[in-house]
């Protein structure tokens, strides 16, 4: 049974629509697979969009983001009639309807075996899979700096040596089990480190995860703005 | 200002309403997205377009930093509403649900362009607008196979691609094509029978 969650205060962010790629892309993998979350995620989508929506309720709104309130009072006219007319007929000019494609299930293949890709990498272009004994790596590009996201298999009996983290690490087990110091973890698992954790994970069986992780020196200066939202949430 | 709720739907969307706010009325919403989808109602766009636009302003200029990028988010968010309209089903959830899903979506893929410069869209894989049905892809063959089938579909004329699309991916028939293309049935069916002609010979062609 998964066990591991995001904090409250990170599916807010998700649902904003605030966080990188990368971790958005984790929280997906989770709630695909945890359906408590799942729902926290739809009812706070219905929240936000009424909240967005309703007529005067712009400061409710901004409430939660202190850092925009600022911008809340900006041009209510900086579309004026004119151009919204202009915009209406250009988009109603086309007849054009967009189709849905199928969703296609890929899959993805380390050391012989396996692994169905968690439909949320469809679009994302994996690099090369490097080899360190029993571990595996395949780097997703995302191009977001110093935050480095991974698709990371261990064989049977492998383990990850001893490690702490300058940044935060993110692991989201897809499939297979590992255990460390502070237990065992099943598939859908979403566990947040930072540097006041060390561990250790061994896989007896072997599995597949999706780690973010951000190992940068220059943490407070190049990402940081990108991780403000989240920056205070992440134990 | 508080009014009585008295246009709230009694039907589905009854079970979510007491979240709902009385200042919206979700009625009216819902049914200008049914008409804009059927009928490719301008007017219904219209409405919507006024309802949502101005909203849609406020809220992306807050990320989004300046007026030229908030008026592309809404440009592009209320194309997508147009596009996708027949893709709302207010038995899933209300309306606004969905426009601000295809709202945050937009802006999300524009600011990751703007910080990464990657432009990928990765929302719609993130936060689905609908569920589309899934399709094994387990045999390598069938991969290439499919990838194939699908390069050969997208070298039809546009017109004929929509048809294909719809009429085989969605299952849509032809019937319903008409009425959302707004187009007459023998139109959508020539276009059937010319796109699939064209396909019988590229895939028995590169089939040898």
């Amino acid at each position: 049974m998964i066990k591991h969650h995001p904090k409250f205060e990170l599916l807010q962010s998700f649902v904003n629509g605030e966080l990188p790629a990368s971790l958005s892309a984790g929280i997906t993998i989770h709630t695909d697979m945890c359906p408590a979350c799942q729902q926290i995620v739809t009812q706070l989508t219905e929240q936000l969009s009424y909240a967005s929506f309703e007529e005067d309720s712009f400061d409710e709104f901004t409430v939660n983001k202190p850092n925009t309130v600022v911008n809340t009072e900006v041009s209510v006219e900086a579309i004026d009639d004119f151009n919204f007319e202009q915009m209406i007929a250009s988009i109603t000019d086309s007849n054009d309807i967009d189709i849905i494609e199928p969703k296609v299930e890929k899959n993805i293949t380390f050391k012989k075996k396996v692994y169905a890709l968690p439909p949320v990498l469809n679009n994302m272009v994996l690099g090369k899979t490097a080899n360190i004994g029993k571990l595996a790596r395949a780097r997703i590009q995302l191009d977001e700096d110093e935050i480095h996201t991974s698709l990371l298999h261990i064989e049977p009996g492998g383990s990850v040596p001893e490690h702490t983290h300058k940044g935060f690490e993110l692991t989201v087990l897809v499939e297979g089990t590992f255990s460390d110091e502070k237990g065992d973890y099943v598939a859908g698992d979403f566990i947040m480190l930072d540097k006041q954790h060390q561990h250790h994970p061994v896989s007896e069986k072997g599995c597949l995860c999706f780690t973010v992780a951000n190992d940068s020196l220059h943490f407070t200066q190049g990402i940081n703005k990108l991780l403000n939202p989240i920056g205070a949430f992440i134990y | 200002m508080q009014v009585a709720s008295t246009c709230l739907p009694s039907d589905s969307i009854n079970a979510i309403s007491s979240k709902m706010s009385n200042q919206i009325n979700h009625t009216e919403l819902c049914q200008w997205l049914t008409a804009v989808a059927q009928k490719r109602d301008k007017q219904a766009f219209t409405h919507l377009f006024n309802f949502f636009a101005p909203k849609i302003q406020r809220i992306a200029i807050a990320k989004v930093n300046t007026d030229t990028k908030a008026s592309e988010v809404v440009q592009e968010t209320m194309s997508n509403v147009w596009r996708k309209a027949h893709l709302f089903d207010g038995n899933k959830g209300a309306a606004t649900t969905w426009v601000y899903t295809i709202m945050r979506n937009v802006t999300f893929d524009m600011l990751r362009k703007v910080k990464s410069n990657k432009e990928d869209t990765l929302s719609d894989d993130i936060w689905p607008l609908a569920e589309a049905e899934n399709i094994q892809e387990s045999d390598y063959d069938d991969h290439l196979a499919s990838k194939n089938l699908r390069s050969v579909i997208n070298k039809l004329p546009e017109n004929q691609q929509q048809v294909i699309k719809a009429y085989y991916f969605m299952e849509m028939s032809q019937e319903q094509l008409a009425v959302h293309l707004n187009l007459p049935l023998g139109t959508i069916k020539s276009r059937l029978r010319l796109a699939l002609g064209k396909l019988k010979v590229q895939l028995g062609e590169s089939h040898d």
